[in-house]
Order: C-alpha cells, then sequence, then structure tokens
C-alpha cells in the first residue's frame, strides 16, 4: 500500500524527499518548518505572538504618546487612525487569540494523554496560515507611499471596520483590502485549529480520562474551539460580502443602493461577541490550572466552573445588540439584549468566586505565576463589574463610545486575558525547557505590570466619563481630560518597561534558566508526570487515568479524616521508564507550509493582478494534493 | 513582626483604594464641558442617576473581591515547603447562593433600567419642538422641520451654526447621515444616537435652564473624527423668539446640505 502511493507521488514531493529526511533528525531551520510536533507548533505560535504583541505594544506606545498632552501634533490624523486600528486588529487576532493557539498546542495533548493532536499536518497548516495572514496584515503598512516619511498604508477605519466608512468611496487606498483578506486567512487559520483540537479533545483522550475528569483548561479549549468553529464563518460572509463591494461593486452595505450599513454590524458582532469569549475562555483555563497547583487544592467547585464556562459559551451568542445599543434598533430590541447582557455576568461571577473559594484554605506559595492568576482574578474582576454598568442600556447611551468603553474591555483582555497569559508562561515553561523562569525579573515583571496596567487604563474611567470619546486623535485642553490622558501615557510606558523585562527574563532563562525537574510546583494534571522537557513522544507510554487530577492522587492519598498524605516514592520517578523506541509519530511535512503560502498570494493578485491569482491557487492546490497523498507516518523512519 | 507587615500591607491596600475612589469622585461634579455626571437635562440626570445605581453596588463588589483576595493571599500562604491543606472540592449549596445571588441582584437592577429605557424610547409628543440632524463628514446640519423662513422654507442651519432650541421643551431630534455612520451626542444633556445613512433614528433631550453646551461626534467617521464637534445652545423662551424673528428678517439662506457635499466626496 505504501508503495503505491510512494509511486504515485508528485516530483515536486520526491525532491523534498531528502529534506525532510534531514528534518526528521529534529534540527536546524527544516526540522522547524516542516515540523508536525503539537510543542514546535505551539512554540511557534507562542514566539510568533510575542513578536506581534511587541509590534501592537509600540503601536499603543505611539497612541500613548500622541495623546499624552493635548493639541499633540506628533501624529497626524491618518497616521494616527491608521495606528490604532492596526492596535486592535493585531491584539486580537495576531496576539490573543494565537497565544491561545500556543497555549492550547502546548498543553492540550500532554493534558489528556496523547502523543499529539488529531491532525498534525492540519495543526501545522493552522500555524503557516497564521503567520501568512498576519505578515499580509501587516503588509499593508507599506503600500501608502513612502514609510520612512510617514505615508502609512494600513486600514484606516477601525478594527470593527463599520460600514459605510470602509467602502471605497470613503476608504482610500488598499489597506482595507489587506485587512478584509488578512482576517480572511487568519479565520482559516483559526477554523482549521478549531476542528483539530475539538477532534483531539473528544478521541484522544487516554483511556479512564473522561468528560468529567478532564483538566478545566482542556474543558476551556473545547468551549473554544466551538466557539471559532462557529464565530468564524460569521465573519467570513461579512468580509466576503465587503469584498464584493469593494472589488466587484457589489452593494450589500450601500445604503444608496438599499444595501444596509447595519447588516455589517449585526455580523461583526454576532462574530465579535464570542470572540470576546473566544479570548477570555484560554485564560480562565489557564487561570483555573495555576490557582489549584499553587494552593495545594483542587479546584472549587469543577462541575460548576465547567458549567459556567458551558453557559458562557452559549450565552454569548445572545448579547451582541449591546455593542449596538446606540444605533437606533428600537427600545425593544435593547431592552432584550439589556436584559441578555445583565445575565451573562452571572456564570462570570460563579467563576470568580469559586476561584477566590479555591484559594481559601489553601497552602498558597506565591510564586509568580499565582501573582499573574490573582492578577488576573482581581482585574478581570474590575472589567466584569464595568460590564455591568455597560449592560444598563440608557445610561450606555451615555458610556458608549468613549474611553469608559476602552478601559472596560482592557481590564477585561489585558488586566484579564494578557495577566492569564503570562502567567501561564511562566508556570509551564519548565515543562518545555527543563528551566524555570527567573523568579526576581518575574516578580518584577508582575508588580510593574499590576502598577502599569492599572495606571494606564484606570483613568479611563475618568476621562470616559468626563465625555472623552474613543478613536480621536487629539482633543483640546479644559475639558478635563488632560490629567487622565497623561497617567494613561505615563502607565503606558510603565507597561513596556515590564513587557522587556518578561522579555529579557524569558531569553535568559531559556539560555541559563535554573534546572527545574520534572515536577517543579507539585503540579496536578498529567503533564507534570513527563520529564522536563517533554520528550518528543510525549508519553512512553499511554497513561490510564483513575481520578480528577490523577497525577496528584499518584503522588498524595487521603487518611482517614481527609488529609492528604504524600505517597512514599510517588509521582512518576520509581517505576521504570521505558524510552520511545519504537512509537511511529507523524512525520515532518512541508506541505502545510506550502499550502498556506498560496493564500497571501491570492489575496495580492486579487488586490492587484489577477494574474497572481492562479499562482496562489496553484501553490494551494500543490501543497493540499501533496499533503492528502503522502503516507502520514514515513515507515522508514 | 509578621502582624505589623500584615497591618501594613493592609493599610497600603486601603490607601490604595481611597485613592482610587477619591479619584473617582473628583470627576463626578466638576464643571467640564461634555462631564457625563454634570447633567443638565432630564435625560442625562436620569441616566446619571441610572449609572449610579449600578456603580455603587459594582464598587463595593469590587473592594469585596481585591480585599478577599489580598486577605486570602496573606492568610493562606504556605509558610513550610511541605504543608498540605485539607482537599476541599467544593460546596453546592454555597456554590447555588453565589448563582443565585447575584442573578437576583442584577435583575433587581433591570427593573430602573427597564422603566428609563422604555421612558427615554417612548413616542414624540405631539408639542415637541423638532430639530432635523445631519452627520455629513465632518460637521452637523441641524434643520428646523416647523420653523419657516421669511421664503416660506424650512429654516436651516449653516455649517458651523450651533444648534438652537428652547430651553424647558422637549426637543425630538431626528438623526441620520449623508455619508458614514457618526454619532449625535451633547453629554450633559444626554446619551448619544447614532447617525447611520439611510436610516431616521429619533430620541429626545430636554435642557432645564438656558445655556451651551458642547458636544462631538462619537462614532468614528474617518480622517477628521476628532474635529466633528458641535455647541448646542438652549434660549429662553423670550430669547428665542428673538432669534427666530432675527432668522426671519431675511438673513440670506444658507442651504448648509449642499453646501456641505463637496467636502465629504473623495
Amino acid at each position: 500500500m505504501a508503495t503505491a502511493i510512494g509511486r504515485q507521488r508528485s516530483g515536486l514531493a520526491e525532491a523534498l524527499r531528502a529534506a525532510r529526511e534531514a528534518a526528521a533528525d529534529g534540527r536546524g531551520i527544516w526540522s522547524w518548518l516542516a515540523t508536525v510536533d503539537h510543542k514546535r507548533i505551539g512554540t511557534l505560535y507562542g514566539f510568533t505572538a510575542l513578536f506581534f504583541f511587541v509590534l501592537g505594544g509600540i503601536e499603543a506606545l505611539l497612541i500613548r504618546i500622541q495623546l499624552a498632552r493635548p493639541e499633540s501634533t506628533i501624529l497626524n490624523a491618518d497616521q494616527y487612525n491608521r495606528i490604532f486600528t492596526m492596535h486592535g486588529t493585531t491584539m486580537v487576532f495576531l496576539v490573543v487569540m494565537p497565544l491561545s493557539a500556543a497555549f492550547f498546542n502546548l498543553l492540550v495533548p500532554l493534558m489528556i494523554g496523547a502523543r499529539d493532536v488529531a491532525f498534525p499536518r492540519l495543526n501545522a497548516f493552522s500555524y503557516w496560515t497564521f503567520l501568512a495572514g498576519g505578515l499580509f496584515l501587516n503588509a499593508s503598512f507599506f503600500t501608502g507611499g513612502n514609510i520612512f516619511h510617514g505615508d502609512l498604508g494600513a486600514p484606516d477605519t477601525g478594527w470593527f471596520g463599520y460600514s459605510t466608512l470602509t467602502s471605497t468611496k470613503f476608504s482610500h487606498g488598499h489597506g482595507v483590502d489587506f485587512w478584509v483578506f488578512g482576517l480572511q486567512i487568519l479565520g482559516i487559520a483559526s477554523l482549521a485549529g478549531g476542528f483539530n483540537f475539538i477532534v483531539t479533545i473528544l478521541n484522544m483522550r487516554a483511556p479512564g480520562m473522561s468528560l468529567f475528569r478532564m483538566p478545566l483548561f482542556v474543558w476551556m479549549a473545547l468551549v473554544t474551539s466551538f466557539l471559532i468553529v462557529f464565530a468564524m464563518p460569521v465573519i467570513a460572509v461579512a468580509l466576503f460580502e465587503l469584498m464584493f463591494d469593494r472589488l466587484f461593486g457589489a452593494l450589500f452595505f450601500e445604503p444608496a443602493a438599499g444595501g444596509n450599513p447595519l447588516l455589517w454590524q449585526h455580523m461583526f458582532w454576532l462574530f465579535g461577541h464570542p470572540e470576546v469569549y473566544i479570548l477570555i475562555l484560554p485564560a480562565m483555563g489557564i487561570v483555573s490550572e495555576i490557582l489549584p497547583t499553587f494552593s495545594r487544592k483542587p479546584l472549587f467547585g469543577y462541575p460548576f466552573v465547567v458549567f459556567s464556562g458551558v453557559a458562557i459559551g452559549f450565552m454569548s451568542w445572545g448579547v451582541w445588540v449591546h455593542h449596538m445599543y446606540t444605533t437606533g434598533l428600537g427600545t425593544v430590541a435593547n431592552a432584550a439584549f439589556g436584559v441578555s447582557t445583565i445575565m451573562i455576568g452571572v456564570p462570570t461571577g460563579v467563576k470568580i468566586f469559586n476561584w477566590m473559594a479555591t484559594l481559601w484554605g489553601g497552602a498558597i506559595r506565591l510564586n509568580t505565576p499565582l501573582l499573574f492568576a490573582v492578577g488576573f482574578v482581581g482585574m478581570f474582576t474590575i472589567g466584569g463589574l464595568s460590564g455591568i454598568t455597560h449592560s444598563m442600556v440608557p445610561s450606555d447611551y451615555q458610556q458608549q463610545d468613549t474611553y469608559y468603553v476602552v478601559a472596560h474591555f482592557h481590564y477585561v483582555l489585558f488586566g484579564g486575558a494578557v495577566f492569564a497569559l503570562f502567567g501561564g508562561a511562566y508556570y509551564w515553561f519548565p515543562k518545555f525547557t527543563g528551566k524555570l523562569m527567573n523568579e526576581t525579573l518575574g516578580q518584577i515583571n508582575f508588580w510593574t505590570l499590576l502598577l502599569g496596567f492599572n495606571m494606564t487604563f484606570f483613568p479611563m474611567h475618568m476621562s470616559g466619563l468626563l465625555g472623552m470619546p474613543r478613536r480621536i486623535y487629539t482633543y483640546s485642553e479644559g475639558q478635563g481630560w488632560d490629567l487622565w490622558n497623561l497617567m494613561s501615557s505615563v502607565g503606558a510606558f510603565i507597561i513596556a518597561f515590564s513587557v522587556a523585562v518578561f522579555i529579557v527574563n524569558l531569553v535568559l532563562s531559556i539560555m541559563r534558566g535554573q534546572k527545574s525537574g520534572a515536577d517543579p510546583w507539585d503540579g496536578r494534571t498529567l503533564e507534570w508526570s513527563l520529564p522536563s522537557p517533554v520528550p518528543h513522544y510525549n508519553f512512553a507510554e499511554i497513561p490510564h487515568v483513575h481520578a480528577r487530577d490523577d497525577f496528584w492522587h499518584r503522588k498524595y492519598t487521603e487518611d482517614e479524616a481527609g488529609r492528604p498524605i504524600p505517597v512514599v516514592a510517588g509521582g512518576s520517578d520509581g517505576h521504570e521508564e521505558p524510552d520511545g523506541h519504537g512509537i511511529h509519530l507523524p512525520s515532518p511535512s512541508y506541505f502545510p507550509l506550502l499550502a498556506s503560502v498560496g493564500f497571501p498570494v491570492i489575496a495580492t493578485g486579487l488586490i492587484y493582478d489577477y494574474a497572481l491569482v492562479p499562482v496562489g491557487a496553484a501553490l494551494l492546490l500543490v501543497g493540499l494534493y501533496g499533503w492528502a497523498m503522502e503516507p502520514a507516518t514515513e515507515e522508514a523512519l | 513582626m509578621r502582624m505589623n507587615r500584615r497591618t501594613l500591607s493592609r493599610l497600603v491596600v486601603a490607601a490604595l483604594l481611597l485613592v482610587l475612589l477619591a479619584l473617582l469622585l473628583s470627576g463626578c461634579e466638576t464643571d467640564t464641558p461634555k462631564n457625563t455626571f454634570a447633567a443638565q437635562g432630564e435625560v442625562a440626570r436620569d441616566q446619571r442617576n441610572l449609572f449610579y445605581m449600578a456603580m455603587w453596588p459594582a464598587i463595593v463588589v469590587m473592594a469585596f473581591v481585591e480585599l478577599g483576595l489580598v486577605v486570602t493571599l496573606l492568610r493562606f500562604r504556605r509558610r513550610r515547603a511541605e504543608e498540605v491543606p485539607r482537599q476541599v472540592h467544593g460546596n453546592t449549596r454555597l456554590e447555588l447562593a453565589w448563582t443565585i445571588a447575584p442573578a437576583i441582584i442584577l435583575l433587581i437592577l433591570a427593573v430602573p433600567m427597564m422603566s428609563l429605557l422604555f421612558k427615554l424610547g417612548r413616542e414624540p409628543h405631539k408639542d415637541d419642538f423638532v430639530v432635523n440632524v445631519t452627520g455629513v463628514q465632518w460637521q452637523w446640519l441641524f434643520e428646523y422641520p416647523d420653523l419657516k423662513g421669511a421664503d416660506g422654507s424650512t429654516l436651516k442651519s449653516a455649517p458651523g451654526d450651533p444648534v438652537i432650541f428652547p430651553a424647558g421643551r422637549e426637543i425630538r431630534f431626528n438623526v441620520t447621515s449623508m455619508d458614514v455612520i457618526h454619532s449625535f451626542w451633547i453629554p450633559r444633556l444626554g446619551g448619544k444616537l447614532d447617525a447611520v445613512p439611510s436610516r431616521h433614528n429619533r430620541f429626545w433631550l430636554k435642557a432645564d435652564q438656558p445655556g451651551t453646551w458642547s458636544g462631538q461626534c462619537a462614532e468614528f467617521c474617518g480622517k477628521d473624527h476628532a474635529n466633528m464637534k458641535l455647541v448646542a445652545e438652549a434660549l429662553s423662551q423670550a430669547d428665542f423668539d428673538a432669534w427666530l424673528k432675527e432668522k426671519q428678517a431675511g438673513v440670506k439662506e444658507f442651504d448648509g446640505a449642499a453646501a456641505a457635499v463637496p467636502t465629504s466626496a473623495p
């Protein structure tokens, strides 16, 4: 069978075969380009997202420099609009989403006792397509003329891209085209990842790992993946309509022809609100792992936390109009969505209380991961509560589109998601490197971030309530906004310092971090039963799972009073460790990368010259064909 | 020593929270031009009071959670490396309580929310003073359909003119746009309403006393969004009549809309 497939292989595949074999030994750049190992793909996701985080952070600093003083002229209106558009788009699509993908990739197989994800090559395809989409989107900066003279070509319509501003009549240049295709490509990457993780989680669990024994992070990965699979097609449709409007003169959103600009808002937020939970649920999963480990207590009320996560997933589909309260949809629509928005606070509140109860009565180790996780709970709470004030529809008529909203969602997505992601990085870094991150630098990182974050975003509540609208590149003095804006700008630089400390810590710890051993935190879930760094086959023997927090129960038993006592010679030490010999893992493949390269080429063709479209399509088809025809596991390896 | 340190950190946290609260409150009653707390009309006042109704419980919950976290961390920090606490898996009764209690509190909040929502969204009164508002990149145009100029045509504003209306009366604004989406907002009189091309949204505002307020476009509308400002002027009935007479006396009619179109074209 394998020989028959081998004979059918295309010439290109033959040419790549030697390189594939070189890649199989796991060294050098070629092995990274062809990797299908979930740990390597997770690492690629993580570093790429970190790169975009720095990029989006620089954009944020430019925004804050411009707004530090009234009547500032450091940026002009046009530059400011392009930069804030790219800041939002970057942070949502190129930072928080892929960082979550990084954690899914690194952890889900380890936590469920699998050797890889269900579709390793599809996983590689997700990453390369994400990278292609991210680079393509940012390439738009160079389309506005001479970038060194400050002529930026990036989209200038906001990350929400409200029609009719995105029409060719009101948005000049190709920025919006790049935005449309960039997001479309990123959507493909997310969809492929979403399907992959649903199948992985449902089908690849080790024996005994029932759904209600899964670590909470895996539950949140599952809910997030379902949200991705259902939400991405909605924005895909909206983007296709916009693409047809812009490229082929369709009139979906053209009011003069009976099109409806609000149609865009409905579709964008029908995607956009689940998207908010796509960003935050993985963070909630991370926190639900860190808090129990560092308190040495199981998660308080596991079923409640699972079900509230699932409830949030469902309810997230019924609240999108709260982004549109002031568009004039009518009192009844606003009333219905006002109540649904109020009620989504309930499952979120449940989680906050359960996390606090997890800490209560624990033996809390105050290390960097724990601090970030607690920081998440504290900051996310503030964001959630300002969310409650937003759900009061009539008073939100005042706060809608002001800096109060900016404060709210940064508390949720930065104080929330990003804090948790930092915590996760400190927590799981030892698992993949065998080294600890530096604790002193970690503490500096946390405390400066907490200070800088609150100094930047708390004042925005005030500037918003004092009537400062969002997305303005300048403001005049005498409106009571100056002090708050200056505070925000100073805070932004403290955040920048903190992120720099994190990057330094990351580099130093990779180079010469202290050895961590397999289980530095007294972990509870399966990944800590493996050696650090994790061998490429993960589990030499697929584990049999007997309980939730299975690894903890291998280390501790309980006496009659319910007090945990350590098992002598517990954990993974003690019993003999088989090596990975004879384990067949999927072979490396270049085809996912090849297929991914096709997308930006097609997009460039659609924007500039149709002649490029068949070239990109050919790359995509060759990639997909080679991928389909290539055997998943090379018997020779 | 340990006790001292704990007391100290609690004091620091309490002081920080007080500073935050003081900062928050410092914004409330100041007389800055767009302060949503310093309401000068019925709508803005109702909205502010509703906001307080949500804000104060939110601040209480926030203080409870933040202090709770700090106290928990200090009280239950690990003192010996081998310390392992009792393994508590949950408490269904407690968890049901903190699911149901917030739900009830939130539903109670929904009652005043609904009542204000329907009050602000009600059908216009017959004797409302009507202003048609049109957003166009990057200015506001006003039209007074009930007021006629000397030649019998509808009275319109020139670009840059303030919107004029009598104080103490309900003003019905019909809001639309000629190009992209804008949002019409006079913070001290009330919340905003979007100006959407092809849609005619309407809402009402009311100024308690004669006065002048500034507002600005609240929905991102392209390059000069930040400069799309407006001035609203409420006049006493006598001043208003004088203004109307002056207008009708035939200072020449200015077709604001027609004049504005070229600036919006690419």
